[in-house]
């Protein structure tokens, strides 16, 4: 197999990249300046050499305990389970939550011959018995049938632990026309519709 | 609804067919094994996006070719093709592409007769279900979309008690129940209003025992009358645990055909089987034709064989009085078709190609 060949083969393996978008950065990347690319290679090398996963919350990290974790400054009493690392990334961008993470590395699906044993669940229960302070864990696994079968199944681990176990609401989008919102949301928002306070 | 013209390509043994269709519809007489059925096939793929004879998109193109295509405009314009390397199907609706397939579904209604249908009241329960199961995705908006979570969830939660892990697929059961109910009392409702008008059906036909049609929910009598899906589920763990499946819900429930007393399944005989099936191909033309507000396109596959003169009779007043849209009917001989339908033009079909 020749070198084009091979990097369009690596480039196809991607998420979201076919054979003729992995063709194109094939040679996209031939036709750049040999510094470009090189730092590319570098940084692709540099997250297998450096990056591992916090043994803490699961979250990609250079530093082990990572940034997070460490934080002095961040809320030990609350601590939201996500399905992937990348959610992290979504949420923190919120800046809304100050807490800890806890990354199960996907949902329940016996279909995939995924079940507790293969998430980040035992971890869960024993940070949760043995972090003091703790007093919510938040559920935000996927509004999807098996992000919310495995929220049902977290909220049998957590509940005889005495703390608060919440889920992240669903409804409709912000800044989002009602008339453009799909039926299931719709009927979600409406479900979990509130008293207006002052 | 008018079927107004039709294209085919490298379906089953139709190569190439581009046909303008009559309003009343058209009379299609060929021996076996020249298309007559193949074309009927063609057309029913607009509605569903499956072979009404329960083949595989693989097995409906031509052998040699890369794929095959319909098309075909009734008020809108509905294509089809799939291509076998790849194993994908497109789909548009008014030149546009259609990202799922369920919203697609059922933009052309037809119904179709066929003489196979006496397997719905001779065969098995999963005939039946598949039966009801088209008819309420074609006329209840939700059903569709509920009956695919219904499936999505039971596949997981089956998948987790083949494992052995009761706690997982315990964790299913609420989609599951949530789904599953939708699809019950969508079902039981479309039953109980249709009994009625089964047994008046078959009666016209020529059918002098009362004739009923009932829901049959799968379980021990208890099992049967539970209200709570969820409970019931809970329930039944050890066995489903045991059995590695799931032992209760719609997906393991009947339609109980019967004459009299006795089982049509069992007990009828071919004649009333068949009269039983035309019955309810009928009562699922009115059901599509009151949730669409459109008169169901009618695809009579030689049904009129094996009728006596005087049920051929009824059968044909019951078409015009609930049925009298466009009837597009294959036969094998003249002599099969009703004279009253000769109103219609007839087409020849020969070796996968119509002479008009």
């Amino acid at each position: 197999m020749s070198a084009i060949e091979q990097l369009t083969v690596e480039l196809g393996k991607l998420p979201g990249i076919g054979r003729k978008t992995a063709t194109r950065l094939t040679f996209h990347l031939l036709k750049q300046p040999r510094g470009a690319v090189e730092s590319l290679a570098r940084a692709i090398q540099a997250i297998v050499d450096r990056i591992a996963p916090c043994s803490t919350c699961g979250n990609f990290s250079e530093a082990d305990p990572c940034s997070i974790c460490s934080d002095s400054r961040r809320d030990r009493s609350m601590l939201c389970v996500v399905e992937e690392a990348s959610d992290i990334e979504a949420i923190e961008r919120s800046d809304e939550y100050r807490g800890l993470y806890h990354v199960l590395g996907g949902h329940l699906s016996p279909l995939d011959g995924i079940g507790p044993e293969d998430l980040r669940i035992d971890d869960l229960r024993r940070r949760v018995e043995n972090g003091s302070g703790l007093r919510e864990v938040i559920v935000a696994t996927n509004p999807s049938m098996e992000g919310e079968v495995t929220a049902t199944y977290l909220r049998g681990v957590l509940a005889p632990l005495g703390l608060r176990v919440t889920r992240i609401a669903r409804g409709l989008p912000v800044g989002g026309d009602l008339e453009y919102a799909d039926r299931s949301t719709i009927a979600q928002a409406l479900v979990a519709r509130r008293e207006m306070t002052e | 609804m008018q079927l107004t013209d039709l294209t085919v390509r490298n379906f089953r043994n139709i190569t190439s067919l581009d046909i303008e269709l009559p309003e009343a519809g058209v009379v299609i007489i060929g021996a076996n094994g020249q298309g007559k059925t193949n074309l009927l096939e063609a057309i029913y793929y607009l509605v569903l996006f499956r072979s009404f004879r329960g083949a595989k998109d693989r097995e409906l193109v031509q052998f040699g070719a890369p794929g095959f295509f319909v098309g075909g405009s009734a008020n809108t314009r509905v294509t089809a093709g799939y291509e076998v390397a790849g194993g994908r199907k497109k789909v548009t609706v008014d030149r546009e592409p259609v990202r799922r397939l369920g919203a697609a579904v059922g933009r052309i209604v037809a119904v179709p007769f066929s003489p196979e249908d006496r397997g719905i009241v001779a065969g098995g329960p999963a005939g039946r279900r598949r039966y009801i199961d088209v008819l309420l995705s074609l006329s209840e908006p939700r059903y569709l979309v509920a009956l695919s979570a219904m499936r999505v969830a039971l596949k997981q939660r089956n998948a987790a008690l083949r494992m052995g892990h009761g706690d997982t697929a315990q964790a299913f059961d609420t989609p599951f129940a949530e789904a599953a109910a939708i699809v019950l009392s969508t079902r039981m409702t479309w039953v109980e209003r249709r009994t009625g008008r089964f047994r008046a059906i078959c009666e016209a036909l020529g059918e002098p025992e009362p004739a009923q049609l009932r829901y049959r929910r799968h379980g021990t009598k208890a099992e049967e009358e539970a209200t709570d899906l969820r409970m019931l589920l809970a329930s039944t763990i050890d066995r489903d645990l045991r059995r590695g499946t799931t032992t209760v819900g719609p997906h393991r429930d009947d339609l109980q055909l019967s004459l009299g007393d006795h089982s049509l399944q069992t007990y009828g005989s071919a004649g009333q089987q068949r009269t039983a099936a035309i019955a309810l191909r009928l009562i699922e033309a009115e059901t599509l034709a009151e949730a669409t507000g459109q008169l169901p396109i009618g695809l009579y596959d030689d049904v009129f064989v094996e009728l006596d003169d005087a049920r051929q009779a009824n059968l044909l007043t019951l078409i015009r009085d609930t049925l009298p849209g466009q009837a597009i009917v294959a036969a094998p001989r003249d002599s099969e078709v009703p004279p009253e339908l000769f109103e219609r033009p007839r087409w020849t079909m020969r070796g996968g190609k119509l002479e008009t």
